[in-house]
């Protein structure tokens, strides 16, 4: 951002460091590129709560929001609109200034996350060389809007809410973090676009394709990204039928829908630091980062554009399975949730990032065993989607009904 | 260990068939129908015949008999009668038959009674307006121009009425409707004349002289007698009196084996009166004198 700048004042003639308004330019630059980023994470959200209805609609055999705007796609600016208008309530007995603050620290720790994940080749607010660890460290601003919101809210159903995912967040922080260092370790960095630019455009040079350590990784990140987000099937901080909603019970109005605007904008979050770390990111298939870089002109436009909707495309799929999943698994007990985080997932990701260690080791010594098992693990989630595929298909003519993706909108 | 391992395979195969299951679901049609509008049929006709909806009158085979106004437990149904002499004007007419279904608990009560099968509940039940007033059928559109009430034939038992719902159906107004007019203040100012009798109308106190006259003439006469007390009724053979039509109420009278005047419902108050100067001439024999013209009782409330 700084270079692109710096060589927008070179190209009106002024030397940077001597002009004196760089320094507003940078200012300015910076400002638009919050506003955008704040209004993206905002707008994705909504329209996933859009998204999120239709896609557990169909999985009902319902049809979902469908009046306002084609497909019903503006139900989500109509709920906005109506949660913007309705009463700022604040509980006769609550601390009124920490019930007031909570929703902005979960706002400030969701937005500041954006500041290092990237969008495309080039798109990216700030390349950080410490990007996933400053990741890490944003997102545990969210548990304290959380421990707010449920303490000042003076209601026993909002403390138990914000106990649970307190203690949710910060328990799956570990196999998290863990397993994401593995891509640190195969990539040697922790800016998200050098991880990125160390792996790949095709499959089989993605780090979750890398070696079996990294494949469980992906998923350790997952199940624990999930958890993060409260997301079903550890949704345990909202159980709706025991906590009457968590630690927002209390909340209505604008300072609601800060709460789900975050959790709704979490998916994309998690999705994009999962396709960053483990996917390829915006990775293109043939072209290689190096070359990438010497592009010019129109053809470099177009590659940038290719690059943003690939990363877009691989998050939201990530994002889909996010609901899919709600929709598929039942809410897991807290002692289960906590058996898996501390029994399995973080013995396991210590134990990846051990094997990663020494398997770079070995691979460095036999370049030929890390393609082989690349391949092979690239085929084989090859042949599981496929037979996923089959399996799903069959389950579909099994019940006599027929392939209908687009009726009954 | 075996059962470990079972557990774990368990978990996967579970995740595996759940995920394809839903996922399968997402790729199928829905089976919800949005009603109201893409609905194949509309949603009435696919609801049982007996159904208690909305309340029609068919006001072609209705008798004026009131016996649905009587029966409704909460006054939903209000009907104005007006009488006519039976030369210039029909014998009884109707100036308002009014069903408010806002108000209505669709208890079917009014139907019962209803001796040609006038009143009956359709199908129609969607009366979401923005006007409540808007949900009041009115069934006599305008009550100036009132109609007739039906004359059962002698004997007959079935009715020529007109198919289900179509009357009501009319009668709904669109959800955005306006509101019916507000009397203005110079109509207002008209309607005190209301109550007052009407030109043409029908005169109770005059017609029950007439009626006593007629009857001290033909005293003797039972079956004259019993024509003339007839006449003072509302003739709409409802039974209401206990009798099975007005034949044998006014036959009783006139055979002395009942004395009670207040028996006609349909003819309200007007009958009571008739009925009395009538009785009350045969007693004495002299036509009472004309009484001042506010003691004259009104019309049928």
């Amino acid at each position: 951002m700084q270079d692109f700048i710096d060589n927008l004042i070179r190209s009106w003639g002024h030397d940077p460091a001597a002009w004196p308004w760089t320094q507003f330019l940078y200012l300015a630059f910076m400002g638009a590129a919050a506003f955008i980023v704040v209004n993206f994470a905002a707008i994705s959200a909504g329209i996933f709560s859009w998204a999120e209805r239709r896609v557990a609609a169909r999985m009902q055999s319902r049809v979902g929001p469908n009046r306002v705007g084609p497909f019903g796609f503006l139900q989500w600016v109509a709920d906005a609109v109506k949660l913007l208008l309705k009463e700022d309530l604040v509980p006769a007995e609550a601390d009124a200034v920490l019930f007031r603050a909570a929703p902005y620290f979960m706002m400030v720790g969701f937005a500041c996350v954006f500041v290092c994940l990237p969008f495309s080749h080039k798109l990216i607010v700030a390349d950080l060389n410490i990007g996933i660890f400053y990741i890490l460290a944003v997102t545990a601003l969210i548990v304290v809007g959380i421990i707010m919101s449920g303490w000042s809210s003076n209601s026993k159903w909002s403390l138990f809410g914000a106990i649970r995912s307190a203690a949710q967040i910060i328990s799956y922080e570990i196999p998290a973090g863990m397993a994401l260092m593995i891509p640190v370790l195969l990539a040697g960095t922790l800016s998200t676009q050098g991880i990125i630019r160390a792996q790949g455009g095709w499959p089989w040079q993605w780090f979750i394709f890398d070696n079996p350590a990294a494949f469980a990784a992906f998923f350790i990140y997952f199940i624990s990204a999930l958890a993060e987000g409260n997301r079903t099937p550890f949704d345990l901080p909202e159980a709706e039928s025991e906590l009457v909603s968590g630690y927002n019970t209390e909340y209505s109005g604008m300072r609601f829908s800060y709460f789900f605007l975050v959790e709704w904008g979490n998916m994309w979050v998690m999705s994009a630091i999962a396709t960053t770390m483990f996917l390829g990111g915006w990775q293109l298939p043939g072209l290689s980062p190096a070359r990438f870089d010497a592009l010019t002109g129109g053809v470099a436009v177009i590659a940038e554009i290719a690059s943003l909707a690939l990363f877009a495309f691989k998050t939201l799929f990530f994002v889909f399975v996010v609901m899919w999943l709600r929709w598929t698994l039942p809410r897991i007990r807290v002692d289960q949730m906590m058996n898996m985080c501390w029994k399995y997932l973080v013995p396991a990701s210590f134990a990846g990032a051990l094997f990663v260690a020494a398997w770079m080791l070995l691979v460095h010594e036999a370049p030929w065993l890390g393609q082989a098992m690349r391949f092979a693990l690239t085929a084989i989630a090859a042949v599981t989607v496929a037979a996923f595929a089959l399996r799903t298909l069959k389950n579909l003519r099994d019940t006599g009904d027929k392939f209908d993706f687009t009726s009954n909108w | 260990m075996g059962a470990y391992a079972k557990n774990v395979r368990d978990t996967a195969k579970s995740f595996w068939e759940g995920m394809s299951i839903t996922l399968s679901y997402m790729f199928r049609k829905p089976i919800t129908t949005q009603y109201p509008d893409r609905v194949g049929v509309p949603v009435r006709d696919t609801i049982p015949a007996r159904y208690r909806g909305f309340l029609e009158v068919d006001m072609d085979i209705c008798t004026a008999c009131l016996a649905c106004e009587r029966a409704c437990p909460i006054a939903v149904i209000n009907i104005d009668v007006v009488k006519g002499d039976g030369k210039t004007r029909p014998k009884l007419n109707m100036e308002r038959f009014d069903i408010d279904i806002g108000k209505c608990m669709y208890c079917g009560l009014c139907v019962e009674p209803c001796p040609t099968g006038a009143i009956q509940h359709t199908r129609e039940f969607e009366g979401a307006v923005m006007h409540f007033d808007n949900l009041t059928l009115r069934f006599v559109p305008d009550p100036t121009n009132p109609i007739p009430a039906y004359k059962v034939p002698k004997g007959s038992d079935a009715f020529p009425r007109r198919p289900l719902g179509e009357i009501t159906r009319k009668l709904i107004k669109a959800w955005d409707a306006p509101p019916p007019p507000f009397p203005s203040m110079e109509e207002a100012a008209k309607a005190k004349e209301h109550g007052a009798p009407k030109e043409g109308g029908l005169d109770p106190s005059a017609m029950g002289r007439q009626l006593a006259a007629k009857a001290l003439s033909v005293k003797e006469d039972k079956p004259k007698l019993q024509k003339v007390l007839e006449e003072a009724m509302a003739g709409t053979d409802c039974g209401d009196c206990g009798y099975p039509d007005c034949f044998g109420y006014s036959n009783a009278i006139a055979q002395g084996k009942d004395t009670a005047t207040d028996k006609c419902a349909p003819g309200g108050a007007d009958s009571k009166a008739m009925l009395e100067t009538i009785l009350v001439t045969l007693k004495t024999g002299a036509v009472p004198a004309p009484a001042t013209p506010a003691a004259s009782g009104c019309r049928s409330a």
